[in-house]
């Protein structure tokens, strides 16, 4: 059963490299790679600056994803753990932030960005993503179901500030779920298209913006696409390997 | 996590915004213009001669893969009032709506070098390219002169004319058009054409004026031409003449290599699709003639204009001349094959030189000079003259490919046009 | 929450300040906008507005449109939503109980760092009407071909698919994540009672997990309601946006043929604060309701 989960969800992924790995224009005859994919690579480095593309990705989706976990497990901790006036209401305007559609925010905050002064630079994509209601709302979550209040309490007892309580309890206990924000908001922000494309100038561009450049001319070169879809996601498979055992292995860390 | 985790993520965030703040510094002394396209223009060569040529100029490409999201970052950047290039490309079914907000864009006879006039271009596509008031908004680039395509072993199959001249009689008019396609259909059982809307598109361009009447008045229910298109492309789809493969769709691609239908409307840039479509295997059974149902007509194309936002107009005006003189058109057309629309570059050796061996060796560059020619006047199209196209009669005709009864997709069409001219 | 600690300082609004500092920026700010925007007849590029008032949420309430795309959101939170939960948790358990190389369990998180540009040409291949690899299996077997796109259940069901494809595994990892941060001694105590593994993980670690299935479900449910990448990329026409008869078009769609191909802003502000209202409600219920049940 596992196994049919793992190959369903691998199987895009296999078609993707396998059209990534023929001549251009060859026909889909047989569920097998060709041995084009380095031909197809180095097409894909010689259109599209790549290499640019992925310095900016980055660094962009590195500052949002540490950005979202810094803040999001200090907001998540106070709105779990600690006892303040107008907490839940608070809290209601995140869960309620979850709730606006992102298509119309455009707009209004590519003005902002503009009279900012910040459009086109890669300040425009970082600075709007430094936070999300998803990030707070899974870390307040997390933190309920992870840091015992006793304990909390008892760092208290023992002379903690707020601040020594959240460093001592919650930040050995949350790593799991601040592993896996980071690795979610990196991706998310790996594969960002619109905003971007409509926030970034000619000499900014990220990941999707030049693999959408692939699709130039009157119709698509799958092989060229594939390819250049299959070479971008080998950074994010880095992050997984990197962050993925944080994850997992969450229990045993509890002090 | 560990402190030492929890120190790198703030170093990253500070880093991050820091040398995010510092991006890149303009070289000092110079403008800097910025060249918004999208697709491929064939512009990489010849910018570094332009810039060679003027050093006090340095010009940047932004370029975007598709026409969708281009046009999207193009009217939202417009709307913003801010971050558009000094030169930017707008296609031709977009154009309607570039137009009709042409107090945003320099009129590029006040701006433009004088020796630019109207005789560079086809007068069509000069026409095209200015706004209500007489503004023009566009240097015209290239052009998309449509001639038909069509299977050659198919239609011998079908004991149907088959070789370029002879085959000119079933492309004469509509009515032979579809005349020929239910003999087709009724010899062969296959498709005749791709798609309803690919052909009532080619039929609604050829009308003197688009969805608006020159008042910018909605015409759609009550201009007779334009529902008489209508039911004659959903009657022939209905007897099975449209193999109802959207263009584009990975189907659409697998419908060129499976043989699914016989013609394709076929603007000069359809060649290479349909040499990449239905791949080698299929060579030498595509055959292209010149000439095409109702007259002539035109599909794609773009121009370039300088909007009010460029800090630079006189620069990017003078930038968009050139890129748009016969010269550099010539040079474009070679390394893309788009097709020039200055009356200098059709006469040019190397565009009638051009032979193409796909198609049973046409001398397809004299066939598209001689179909560009046959164009009629521009016609005129109202604010949203794009948008309905593609959004609003496509999915309508597509509609009734699917099943829906042709009176309904009719209702339809009218309704998303309505919300759409508002 | 009875033992929170209680802290009479600032501290805990320098905990929150960063958030809602960039939060009121990048959401508020675009919502109210938003919110005055639905009070105007306004066009993306017009210079003088008029202002209509509630005119636009009139509209709204008798339009078609709007609400087959009401009636086609609800099928697809209906068809994404409770799958993923169920199979979220199995796969979670199944993991937990499984101790391969923790590394590699993160490899289920995969479909959703696929590039979209990919995943529409993949699923495109799959899903073709007449030229698509699901179809020729289905011929393979004797059954009759899907028109995936012009049948509204089946357009449904595909996109289901692919939503599920690209989420499942990330709803499994959270609930997995949380599995193993739970206290194992109530655990130990059902296993000493002698509770069976299917009772001790209904009876025992099912509520344990609940503030993070309540994550799960409210998140799923918000992201469905929002739905929009996956039945965009799905449309075969590049013009149509949810179908040629809007038979698999969201509100999200709607709203955005109303904002850039319409070009009513006015109206597709109006569709997204009712849209906010709704989602915003339903998640604020959803989030009692189970935290009731909770305690």
């Amino acid at each position: 059963m596992l196994a049919g989960f793992v190959a369903g969800s691998l199987f895009p992924f296999y078609w993707a490299f396998t059209v990534g790995s023929r001549e251009p224009g060859a026909r889909v005859s047989t569920p097998l790679p060709g041995g084009h994919f380095l031909a197809n690579a180095r097409r894909v480095f010689d259109t599209v600056p790549f290499w640019q593309a992925l310095g900016n990705s980055v660094l962009v989706s590195a500052a949002v994803a540490a950005s979202t976990v810094v803040f999001a497990t200090l907001a998540g901790f106070a709105f779990a753990r600690l006892r303040f006036p107008g907490r839940d209401r608070l809290f209601g305007i995140v869960v309620a932030g979850l709730a606006v559609p992102t298509q119309l925010g455009i707009i209004p905050l590519y003005r902002a960005m503009a009279d900012l002064g910040w459009a086109g630079g890669l300040q425009a994509v970082i600075v709007p993503n430094l936070v999300t209601a998803l990030g707070v709302f899974l870390m307040r979550q997390y933190t309920v179901s992870a840091v015992p209040a006793e304990l909390v309490e008892a760092a208290r007892v023992d002379g903690c500030s707020p601040w020594g309580a959240f460093r001592h309890v919650c930040v050995p206990a949350v790593g799991p779920a601040a592993a896996f924000l980071g690795v979610f908001t990196f991706m998310t922000s790996w594969n960002d298209f619109l905003w971007p494309l409509v926030a970034l100038d000619a000499d900014h561009p990220t990941i999707p913006l030049v693999l959408e450049r692939l699709q130039s001319g009157h119709y698509v070169d799958y092989s060229l696409v594939l390819a250049g879809t299959t070479l971008a996601t080998i950074p994010v498979l880095i992050v997984f390997v990197a962050f993925g055992r944080r994850i997992t292995t969450g229990i045993g860390q509890l002090p | 996590m560990h402190r030492r985790v929890w120190k790198c993520l703030v170093i990253v965030v500070v880093a991050a915004l820091f040398s995010a703040s510092c991006g890149t510094g303009a070289a000092q002394g110079r403008i800097t213009l910025t060249v918004a396209t999208f697709s491929e223009f064939g512009y990489d060569e010849l910018i570094p001669e332009y810039e060679a040529a003027h050093p006090g100029i340095r010009v940047v490409q932004e370029r975007t893969g598709q026409g969708g999201p281009y046009h999207d970052q193009l009217f939202t950047r417009l709307g913003a009032g801010s971050g558009l290039g000094d030169v930017v490309a707008v296609e031709e079914g977009h154009l309607s709506d570039v137009l009709a907000q042409a107090r945003l864009f320099n009129d590029l006879t006040e701006i433009g070098p004088a020796d630019v006039k109207a005789d560079r271009w086809l007068d069509w596509k000069y026409q095209a390219g200015r706004a209500r008031n007489g503004a023009l908004i566009g240097y015209g680039t290239d052009i998309g002169p449509l001639a038909m395509c069509y299977r050659r072993d198919l239609l011998d199959a079908a004991g149907l004319p088959s070789d370029p001249e002879s085959v000119k009689s079933l492309f004469a008019t509509w009515d032979s058009y579809f005349a020929a396609g239910d003999t087709f259909h009724a010899r062969t059982g296959k498709a005749w054409f791709d798609s309803d809307s690919q052909i009532f598109n080619a039929m609604q361009n050829q009308l003197p004026t688009g969805y608006f009447d020159t008042d910018d008045r909605l015409v759609i229910d009550t201009e007779p031409a334009i529902r008489h298109n209508w039911d004659a492309v959903t009657a022939a789809g209905a007897r099975g003449q449209s193999a109802g493969l959207t263009a584009f769709s990975t189907d659409w691609d697998a419908g060129f290599a499976a043989g699914a239908f016989a013609t394709k409307t076929c603007p000069s840039w359809m060649l290479g699709v349909i040499k990449a479509k239905a791949g080698a295997d299929n060579a030498g059974k595509w055959a292209v003639t010149d000439a095409f149902p109702g007259g002539g007509g035109n599909w794609g194309g773009s121009y370039l204009a300088v909007p009010k936002q460029s800090k630079h107009p006189r620069e990017a005006a003078e930038l968009a001349a050139w890129l748009t003189a016969p010269q550099q058109q010539i040079r474009a057309f070679a390394k893309t094959g788009n097709f020039p629309s200055q009356t200098a570059a059709l006469d040019s050796p190397e565009l009638l030189g051009t032979v193409d061996a796909y198609f049973g060796g046409t001398r397809t560059g004299e066939l598209f000079a001689a179909r560009a020619r046959q164009v009629g006047k521009a016609q005129y199209k109202g604010p949203g003259d794009g948008r309905i196209q593609e959004n609003v009669m496509a999915p309508a005709l597509h509609a009734v490919e699917q099943g829906e009864p042709p009176e309904q997709g009719w209702q339809q069409a009218v309704e998303g046009a309505r919300r759409i001219a508002r | 929450m009875t033992m929170s600690v209680s802290m009479r300082s600032r501290a805990p609004y320098l905990f929150i300040l960063p958030f809602f500092a960039v939060f009121g920026f990048v959401v508020v700010y675009p919502l109210i906008y938003n919110g005055y925007l639905a009070l105007f007849d306004w066009d993306l590029l017009d210079d003088s507005p008029a202002f209509v008032g509630f005119g636009n949420y009139a509209a709204l309430l008798t339009d078609e449109r709007f609400g087959r795309a009401v009636v086609n959101t609800l099928s697809l939170v209906a068809l994404t939503t409770v799958p993923q939960l169920v199979i979220a948790i199995g796969l979670a358990a199944l993991l937990d109980t499984r101790r391969i190389a923790s590394r590699w369990e993160i490899g289920i998180l995969l479909p959703c760092a696929m590039s979209l540009v990919a995943v529409a040409i993949v699923f495109a291949n799959l899903f073709g009407p007449r030229f698509g690899l699901v179809n020729d299996a289905l011929t393979a077997v004797g059954l009759d071909p899907v028109d995936w796109q012009a049948d509204r259940f089946a357009a449904h069901l595909a996109i289901a698919s692919m939503v599920d494809w690209r989420w499942t595994g990330y709803n499994a990892l959270i609930v997995l994540a949380a599995l193993r941060a739970v206290p194992r001694e109530p655990h130990e105590a059902a296993l000493l009672d002698g509770a069976g593994p299917m009772r001790r993980f209904t009876s025992v670690t099912l509520p344990l997990l609940r503030p993070t299935l309540v994550f799960v479900a409210v998140t799923s449910t918000v992201g469905g309601l929002q739905i929009f990448t996956e039945p965009k990329l799905f449309d075969m026409l590049p013009g149509a946006n949810g179908g040629a008869r809007g038979q698999f078009q969201t509100v999200t769609l709607y709203l955005y043929q109303a904002a850039f191909e319409d070009r009513h802003l006015g109206y597709a502000a109006a569709i997204a604060c009712v849209l906010f209202v709704v989602i915003g409600l339903l998640a604020w219920v959803n989030y009692r309701v189970t935290r009731a049940l909770a305690r």
